[in-house]
């Protein structure tokens, strides 16, 4: 195993290489109370680090639970409170889509004041086109705009890093937001919304399919029978269980031991 | 289960073998389960002494935390700040901001406390996708009798109902929050159809999804909706250490920890949503956990020491391929999409031992057999087994890239290439199968607390069905939020305090169980922060 030598937050520890900056940190005895969320799969945005590298000339973004130790590094995890800010509105009240651009302007109106520094494009940790998607967003191409923001995690990272205060993050939520709750209207799924208020989806809570013997293809009923006698002994522990709670539920149980002692037999 | 086949060794015996012919499982799905399923390894588990749950079985790590003693003294909070909220909500993940923002929308002052930032949850990782039978082909009928047949039939009834009858119209809120769901090829997104994939162990495709990462698009709305919501305040990185109660045993209200001035607060509430989440990070039997840093059953062990009643607590789900090695990926999700496309699994000998399509359980235990039987892959200390991706590859060109994103992803952060090298995995602690009983309603047996999410047990019986647990969190919180704020118009409750300790810790005296033992833990083991000895220092 090879160690290299780092620094994060003041502290100069020893990382085991291939490790992320996160095990590094608790594996040097730091306490991890913060700063921290899915821990490796990327995808919380709570791990922002500001990290240079001997040699480099500027500092670079990350997220730490990507980011693996290299020898030399210099690290800071950066704190961006995600509390309330002033740009803020109601999903439900924004009108109808002919004035979208109109809501999108009063409610970030910094976005049409972009200086295109592309600050934003070099904090995103997931190489999202930051700037396109503020230029888009404030002409009102809003679908095309929502697109660039698939990826976003939510880091703060380009609001941190916006000099006019735009606040990509949440104008790319905005957005979205819009795009999905003015425009998505699946016509499967509406149908079964009628179903159910029609009274026409009811469930049969002692149907044959919530027994154990019944089921759809030989592939899953033989995997189903030969669990079926382990389950067994887990239901009188259900049985036990339920006792203090349903009297229904332990009838239902019971039923079930005997379709399942029945199978034995054959 | 140190030992194994090396492995440049078994890299060898797979290259001669690939693709490897199927080969089923050869012992019986009771005895593999029996033997190999880690919640049934003797020695694994032990009887809780005290508490509502006594006399039944729990893993021995969870048994240690339920019966600990609390963190606090009466004294501790004597001096503390105090808040007043109608609903305090205890979580910031899919759960806890949906029952926040559904008691804030009918009216409720609400206070949300977290004990990371707001959104850092399991949610925010599931990758596959959220159930909901909106199908021509599908009804509710056959969702519900698929979950049931997936918990091994012992969940409780009245929730399945509740959870699959709530399921469109938990998609539709979604919509109007602003989540966005892939849509079936060719189709439109006014009037189209919703693209459906299909979940282990269902009977008809009903997954709906957006990308492979539903989750996080899921979150994304829903954290964005919570810090827009008037009456809505947020306390993040404030850990709940206990829950209060009244003169009347009622839970009201909770004592928060306040990191960054390194004191307690005391929240005095009408109503408290227990929506904490799930215990991956106790790493049980020392597995690896695919879970966020903060699943640590803090939730479980407040209720329980309050009086709540748990359900199928011994009951966890390991998923079949977390990554093995190298080790900063370990624990990972491989998802299951791999062995949905064709993906086979290979031991140290070349061979394949199992058919990969099996529900989760089995497969585990199949993969935990063969490393404890000695065909396992070792690698660098670690060990496991192969998921054969260049085959797949070589019979599907392109696959990976099309259709797996995300495990190429997760290959590259590795530094291998999955066309080329299979990925060395192993089970991985995944979800909390049972937890705090509740009604449809969300009410636990104890008045004053409600709960959701991931903290909650019935749902699932002991086998969760991939899919269900998005939309549990979106039904129960959503129902949970609703009865949250319409109980806390009634009364309020009087003489707030830490009243049940006293009886708690007589109880564990009486049973000789040591004082000294605190919990909740607030973060794992290796996270280099004990609450008794650093609490006082603050963050």
């Amino acid at each position: 195993m090879t160690m290299v030598r780092l620094v994060i937050d003041g502290h100069a520890i020893n990382g085991e290489s291939g490790t992320s900056l996160l095990q590094a940190w608790v594996a040097a005895g730091l306490p991890l109370v913060g700063n921290v969320g899915c821990m490796g799969q990327g995808v919380c945005g709570a791990c922002r680090v500001l990290v240079r590298r001997p040699n480099e000339r500027l500092a670079q973004t990350g997220l730490a639970c990507e980011t693996l130790v290299e020898e030399g590094m210099q690290v800071a995890f950066i704190n961006i409170s995600r509390q309330r800010r002033p740009h803020s509105y109601d999903l439900h009240a924004l009108g109808d889509s002919w004035d979208a651009i109109a809501r999108i302007d009063e409610i970030f109106p910094e976005a049409t004041r972009c200086r295109h520094c592309g600050g934003c494009d070099a904090a995103c940790p997931k190489g999202i086109e930051v700037e396109k998607m503020v230029n888009l967003a404030a002409v009102g191409q809003t679908l095309a705009a929502a697109e660039l923001f698939d990826d976003c995690v939510q880091c703060n990272l380009c609001v941190a890093a916006c000099p006019e205060h735009i606040d990509p993050a949440h104008l790319g939520q905005l957005v979205r937001r819009m795009t999905a709750s003015m425009t998505l209207r699946p016509s499967d799924l509406i149908m079964r919304l009628h179903e159910l208020e029609a009274g026409e989806q009811t469930i049969d809570l002692d149907s044959p399919g919530t027994l154990p013997q019944v089921s759809d293809d030989a592939d899953v009923e033989t995997a189903d029978l030969e669990t079926a006698d382990v389950e067994t002994a887990d239901l009188e522990t259900a049985d036990l269980e339920t006792a203090v709670v349903e009297t229904a539920e332990i009838e239902n149980a019971d039923v079930e031991n005997a379709q399942i002692e029945n199978e034995e037999v054959q | 289960m140190s030992t194994g086949i090396a492995y440049e060794t078994a890299l060898q015996e797979w290259r001669q073998t690939a693709p490897a012919d199927p080969r089923p499982l050869d012992l019986p799905v009771s005895e593999l389960l029996s033997n190999f399923h880690p919640d049934r390894k003797p020695g694994a588990r032990s009887k809780l002494v005290i508490g509502p749950n006594a006399g039944e079985e729990c893993p021995n790590t969870l048994s240690r935390l339920l019966q600990s003693d609390s963190l606090l003294e009466d004294v501790d909070i004597a001096g503390a700040p105090t808040s007043e909220a109608d609903v305090l909500v205890i979580g910031g993940g899919g759960a806890g901001c949906i029952a926040a923002l559904t008691a804030a929308r009918a009216g409720a002052r609400v206070l949300l406390a977290t004990k990371l930032g707001l959104g850092d949850s399991n949610t925010v990782m599931a990758e596959g996708g959220i159930q909901a039978a909106v199908g021509a082909d599908d009804s509710v009928q056959q969702h519900f009798e698929d979950t049931i047949r997936a918990g091994h039939f012992a969940a409780k009834k009245e929730l399945v109902a509740a959870l699959v009858t709530g399921g469109p119209s938990a998609i539709r809120w979604l919509i109007q929050e602003g989540m966005d769901f892939d849509l079936a090829d060719g189709t439109q997104r006014m009037g189209g159809t919703l693209r459906y994939k299909t979940a282990g162990g269902a009977s008809v495709p009903r997954l709906l999804s957006f990308r492979d990462f539903t989750g996080l698009e899921l979150m994304r709305a829903v954290r964005e909706a919570t810090l827009l919501q008037p009456n809505l305040t947020l306390l993040t990185h404030h850990p709940a250490l206990e829950l209060l109660t009244d003169d009347r045993g009622h839970c009201a209200g909770a004592v928060l920890y306040d990191f960054a001035h390194g004191q307690e607060v005391v929240v005095r509430s009408a109503v408290t949503v227990l929506a904490t989440g799930g215990s991956g990070r106790l790493h049980l039997s020392d597995f690896p956990t695919s879970n966020h840093y903060g699943a640590t059953a803090d939730g479980l062990v407040l209720a329980y020491r309050l009086g709540a009643r748990l359900r199928d607590v011994g009951s966890f789900q390991y998923h079949p391929t977390g990554v093995a090695w190298p080790p900063p990926l370990e624990g990972q999700l491989v998802s299951e999409a791999a062995r949905s496309s064709g993906a086979f699994l290979v031991n140290g000998l070349g061979q394949r031992f199992v058919n990969e399509l099996q529900p989760r359980d089995v497969v585990a235990s199949a993969i935990l057999r063969e490393i404890d039987e000695g065909r396992g892959i070792t690698r660098d200390g670690k060990v496991g087994v192969f998921l054969d991706t260049p085959s797949l590859e070589r019979d599907n060109p392109g696959i990976l890239a099309r259709e797996l994103v995300t495990l190429g992803n997760l290959a590259r952060r590795g530094g291998f290439d999955p066309a080329e090298e299979p990925f060395l995995i192993r089970p991985t602690l995944h979800y909390q199968n049972g937890g705090v009983e509740i009604r449809t309603t969300g009410h636990t047996s104890v008045p004053g607390l409600l709960a959701a999410g991931e903290v909650t047990g019935g749902l699932h019986g002991h086998n969760r069905m991939m899919g269900n647990a998005l939309l549990e969190l979106v039904v129960f919180g959503r129902s949970a939020g609703a009865n949250a704020a319409a109980d806390a118009r009634r009364e309020r409750p009087r003489n707030v305090g830490l009243t049940h300790l006293a009886d708690w810790r007589r109880a564990m005296e009486s049973e000789g169980l040591p004082l000294d033992r605190k919990a909740p833990q607030l973060f794992p083991y290796y996270g280099n922060f004990d609450p008794v000895r650093d609490r006082r220092r603050g963050a």
